[in-house]
């Protein structure tokens, strides 16, 4: 067993992390320490976090820093996997196996075998609700089927620990929702510790409310999601009105505290306006429109894209 | 390490990875050239010839000359390559089962796998030629002889490909390469040069067993150190894989 001293009682501690592929970073002077429950790791794609998890499993070597998981180095530490179950964000399932072979296998290579193993392919393909598909080969399910047995697959040998990586990506908002139960459940009924990654925010608040925002190979934000959010609702939000009698409603929106800013777009039929509180902005809207006796066709927010969320997070 | 997980493992990634080689795309191959070699065999043996040694000449040259490294190549340069660049690997590398016990669990599948098709091979193409001219205990000789020669085979070239599907990214043209230029040119130069290839060692081995053709006369290096020779290949080019397995990363 390899120790690592520092993070006792902590699930993952990273410290003055770094990964680089050739002259592309995947993780720069990273720092994160991850407490036992549910944690959202959310950034935009190549924020680093399949490079984060990786380092987690072992597959990959730091550059620099130090990284444990449970208090143990990771890297040629296969002993470790006995306590983490993975789920990874790509297609990893052997196409020409069924299901149930497949699961059988990962046992196998966790050292079960009959009855007991056999028991734990049923319940874990129960809990995933995939005990219908079982005997079908994973090379014919659907995009959550598949998203359902990478779970199940992580967690045939009861692993301490989950990592899912973008376990709701390419879903459907039904199977989204399933998914989502689920990995709550798999904490709530199941004690396992759950490290699961997102680029969608709203998705992770859904899950849990211990978040490490990632952007750009750094952490840029860690802790509970409402003071994340707070954080966020102060940075200046553009949002896009479009509709009729609008110069009335840009009038009517200037004489509001959280206006910063309104400009009309090229053709005049729409404001991009500037808001400090988007909050107060989305409330007191319907009142505004009212007032100015306009008709709105569209509306959106600019800034709804983590991108911009995370420029200005690093930025601030 | 727990010794009896480790043996779990290897048996689990030896029986599943055996069923992919046996009953993939590969099998296809397998079929085509052995229907290959019955159609030449089988030709040649319709013709008014020496049985025993223009047999035992068509296997060396058919079989264990050509598509002994060929098939190797066709299995070993895939089984790992294939698993690392669809990513399915990523559940052997995330098990608690050390990478060298990984490695000798995709090894023995592999060499299992080019043995059965060698051997199927090797069965088409004597029954093929031999048919036509009786089926007597020194024919039987002939066929066990090149066989066993096969499965040895199967076991060093198995080694070699699987370590350079770990080195190369695309480990085929090195295959090519090998089993095309170095066995099939260098191996069959005059000279000392011929050594620096697998293929002498087998047929050395082979001119020690095989009483008939051209095999029976081949300029031989000797069978104990031929056998030494092939055996200290295996073992060298699998710590040398497994090492190399066991250093790469997973991205």
């Amino acid at each position: 067993m390899i120790e690592a001293e520092t993070g006792s009682g902590s699930v993952m501690v990273a410290e003055s992390l770094g990964k680089w592929y050739g002259e592309v970073i995947g993780l720069n002077n990273f720092n994160l320490e991850i407490k036992p429950g549910i944690t959202g790791v959310v950034g935009p794609n190549g924020s680093g976090k399949s490079t984060l998890f990786k380092l987690m499993l072992g597959l990959i070597k730091p550059n620099t820093g130090r990284i444990s998981v449970f208090g143990q180095v990771p890297w040629a530490n296969s002993q470790l996997h006995s306590e983490i179950g993975f789920c990874p964000d790509y297609e990893s399932l052997p196409s020409d196996s069924t299901g149930r072979e497949f699961l059988s296998l990962i046992g196998h290579l966790h050292a079960m075998e009959g009855t007991t193993l056999s028991k734990r392919i049923e319940e874990v393909a129960s809990l995933v609700e995939m005990s219908r598909a079982m005997d079908r080969k994973t090379g014919g399910y659907s995009k959550g089927m598949k998203q359902r047995m990478k779970i199940a697959g992580a967690l045939v040998h009861d692993p301490q620990l989950l990592i899912l990586d973008e376990p709701l990506s390419g879903t459907d908002p039904i199977v989204r929702k399933e998914l989502i139960d689920l990995t709550k459940r798999l904490n709530k009924e199941h004690n396992h510790d759950v490290i699961v990654s997102s680029h969608v925010l709203f998705e992770i608040e859904r899950m849990t409310h211990d978040v490490a925002l990632m952007y750009k190979g750094r952490t840029v934000a860690t802790g509970d999601i409402s003071e994340i959010r707070t954080l966020i609702d102060k940075h200046p939000h553009n949002i896009v009105i479009e509709g009729h009698g609008i110069a009335a409603l840009a009038k009517a929106l200037l004489d509001e505290d959280y206006t910063v800013s309104v400009a009309f777009n090229e053709d005049r039929s729409g404001i991009t306006v500037q808001v400090s509180k988007p909050e107060d902005f989305f409330n007191g809207l319907p009142a505004l429109i009212g007032e100015a006796n306009c008709s709105v066709s569209s509306m959106y927010s600019q800034d709804d894209n983590l991108e911009a969320i995370f420029k200005y997070l690093v930025g601030r | 390490m727990n010794l009896k997980n480790a043996v779990n493992g290897i048996y689990a990634l030896t029986s599943h990875s055996l069923k992919g080689l046996l009953l993939s795309r590969k099998a296809v191959i397998t079929l085509i050239v052995l229907l290959f070699v019955v159609a030449v065999m089988g030709y040649a043996g319709a013709q008014d010839v020496d049985a025993l040694p223009d047999g035992a000449n068509l296997m060396d040259a058919l079989i264990l000359f050509f598509f002994m490294p060929v098939m190797a190549m066709i299995f070993g340069s895939s089984l790992i390559r294939d698993e690392i660049d669809n990513k399915s690997i990523t559940h052997v590398a995330t098990a608690p089962l050390d990478r060298v016990f990984a490695y000798i669990g995709y090894y023995l599948p592999l060499a299992l796998a080019v043995s059965v098709s060698m051997i199927a091979i090797t069965t088409a193409g004597f029954l093929s030629f031999f048919l036509q001219h009786g089926v007597n205990g020194a024919a039987l000789e002939v066929y066990s002889e090149f066989t066993a020669l096969v499965v040895i085979g199967s076991f060093v070239y198995s080694s070699l490909f699987l370590a350079t599907s770990v080195l190369f990214k695309k480990p085929v043209f090195f295959g090519l390469f090998y089993a095309f230029i170095w066995e099939g040119f260098i191996g069959s130069i005059p000279g000392a040069i011929q050594k620096a290839s697998i293929k002498h060692y087998l047929r050395s081995i082979g001119s020690e067993w095989i009483e008939h053709g051209d095999i029976s006369e081949f300029d031989a290096s000797g069978f104990g150190g031929s056998a030494a020779v092939l055996l200290g290949l295996t073992i060298f080019f699998l710590v040398f894989g497994a090492y190399l397995f066991r250093e790469k990363e997973i991205c």
